[in-house]
């Protein structure tokens, strides 16, 4: 049972007969394939409608759905949420950061302001590539830090749409987010203009006059 | 949110003869999320192939992205904000049964909005896959998932054996992957 060929019918007979997908770690392998028999059998069904009983539970569930106040990365930094909190209530926090998108937002986004906080040392600027994101940690504050000639910046790391771990993509020279397709540029700015994202957080940077570089963070 | 009124109400005021006029009302922003989220539900159940999980996920989108609709928003940047969420809610599906990082979904996510609601031109996408297939893997698909075939059966159908169907199934699956399907 244990051959891909195995698996993957058993999902497939599964499918036919209207049940859900129950996938398992190993049938990474073969996602392509599952994917594309989930696409075969909802595409000879057809485009499909939302069963009436289940619309009126929707309407019952959001009627009932409190509506949770906006938590910024900042608040849940402050609140002792870290990244390693995060990962472990990504549920929580994915939904309470998820971004008032349909609302105006402020470009920039607002400082990470760790309570208490602590500078901590994280580059020499002589490592610091001109115009390329560094990623650093300062405790739990997690930064990208960029060099300009003799300044340097830093945005964090963390996307501001789901707490996900962003990515220097130094080809286009954006932070890419790696859990839906979404990229900033070093100023922390969405990229997309149609749906444009809440800007990163800014974090502070300093550099010390030994030239080492030093990020706002917590112990 | 600002006050409104409940769906269908008509807020009224009197004019100077004491007759009543009914004015129309904007939707509420959840009344267009909740029309917009038929097609959510059609784009998540294109992906997933059942019920209940297409389900589970549309409801998923709703709770997250409806509280958070700011109202007298555009039906447009509502749409744009539901299908921003089903991409994410889809992304931690795949990633989450499959054990997949998300970095590896990163094509998947890359989905686009449907402008209009899914149209009936969607159902020959079968066939349009099918057509680029050889003739085997494309007998073994056709049999399997159109004729709703028994391996069993459809090893009879080809002369074969239920083993290499299971196989030739799978590397068929795996060339449809391949098939542009949008």
């Amino acid at each position: 049972m244990n051959k891909p060929e195995n698996r993957v019918d058993k999902i497939v007979s599964d499918l036919l007969h209207g049940r859900r997908l129950k996938l398992r770690g190993g049938d990474a392998e073969e996602k392509a394939a599952i994917t594309a028999a989930a696409r075969l059998v909802a595409a000879r069904q057809g485009p499909q409608r939302m069963n009436p009983a289940f619309r009126k539970r929707l309407e019952q569930a959001l009627e009932s759905a409190p509506t949770a106040p906006w938590l910024t990365r900042r608040a849940a930094l402050v609140a002792g949420f870290g990244l390693a909190a995060g990962a472990v209530t990504g549920g929580l926090l994915s939904r309470v950061m998820e971004p008032d998108v349909v609302a105006t937002r402020v470009a920039g986004g607002d400082p990470i302001d760790p309570i208490p906080g602590r500078w901590v040392d994280v580059a020499a600027m002589s490592d610091l590539v001109e115009g390329q994101g560094q990623r650093v940690a300062a405790g739990s504050v997690s930064a990208f830090v960029f060099r300009r000639g003799d300044s340097v910046t830093a945005v964090s790391s963390i996307c501001s749409h789901l707490p996900c771990q962003l990515w220097w993509d130094g080809g286009h020279g954006l932070l890419e987010c790696p859990c839906h397709p979404a990229s900033f540029t070093p100023q922390g700015i969405s990229t997309d203009k149609t749906y444009p994202l809440p800007a990163l957080n800014t974090v502070h940077v300093r550099i010390t006059p030994a030239g080492r570089v030093e990020v706002l963070g917590t112990d | 949110m600002s006050a409104s009124h409940p769906p269908g109400e008509q807020e009224s005021s009197s004019n100077e003869s004491g007759d009543v006029l009914q004015l129309p009302m904007a939707p509420r922003a959840t009344d267009i999320a909740l029309h917009e989220l038929e097609i959510v539900y059609a784009f998540i159940y294109a992906r997933v192939g059942n019920r209940a999980d297409a389900e589970d996920l549309t409801q998923q989108v709703a709770l997250k992205a409806i509280p958070r609709l700011r109202e007298g928003a555009a039906a447009s940047a509502i749409r744009g904000y539901l299908f921003a969420t089903a991409r994410s809610v889809l992304g931690g599906f795949w990633s989450t049964r499959l054990g997949l990082s998300e970095a590896e979904l990163h094509e998947d996510l890359a989905l686009a909005v449907p402008p209009t609601p899914p149209s009936e031109e969607r159902a020959d996408t079968v066939q349009r896959i099918l057509a680029e297939l050889s003739d085997n893997y494309r007998r073994v698909l056709e049999l399997r998932f159109l004729h709703g075939y028994s391996l069993k059966e459809v090893a009879a159908e080809m002369h074969s054996t239920v083993g290499a169907v299971k196989v030739m199934q799978l590397r068929a699956l795996r060339a449809a992957a391949k098939v542009k399907m949008e």
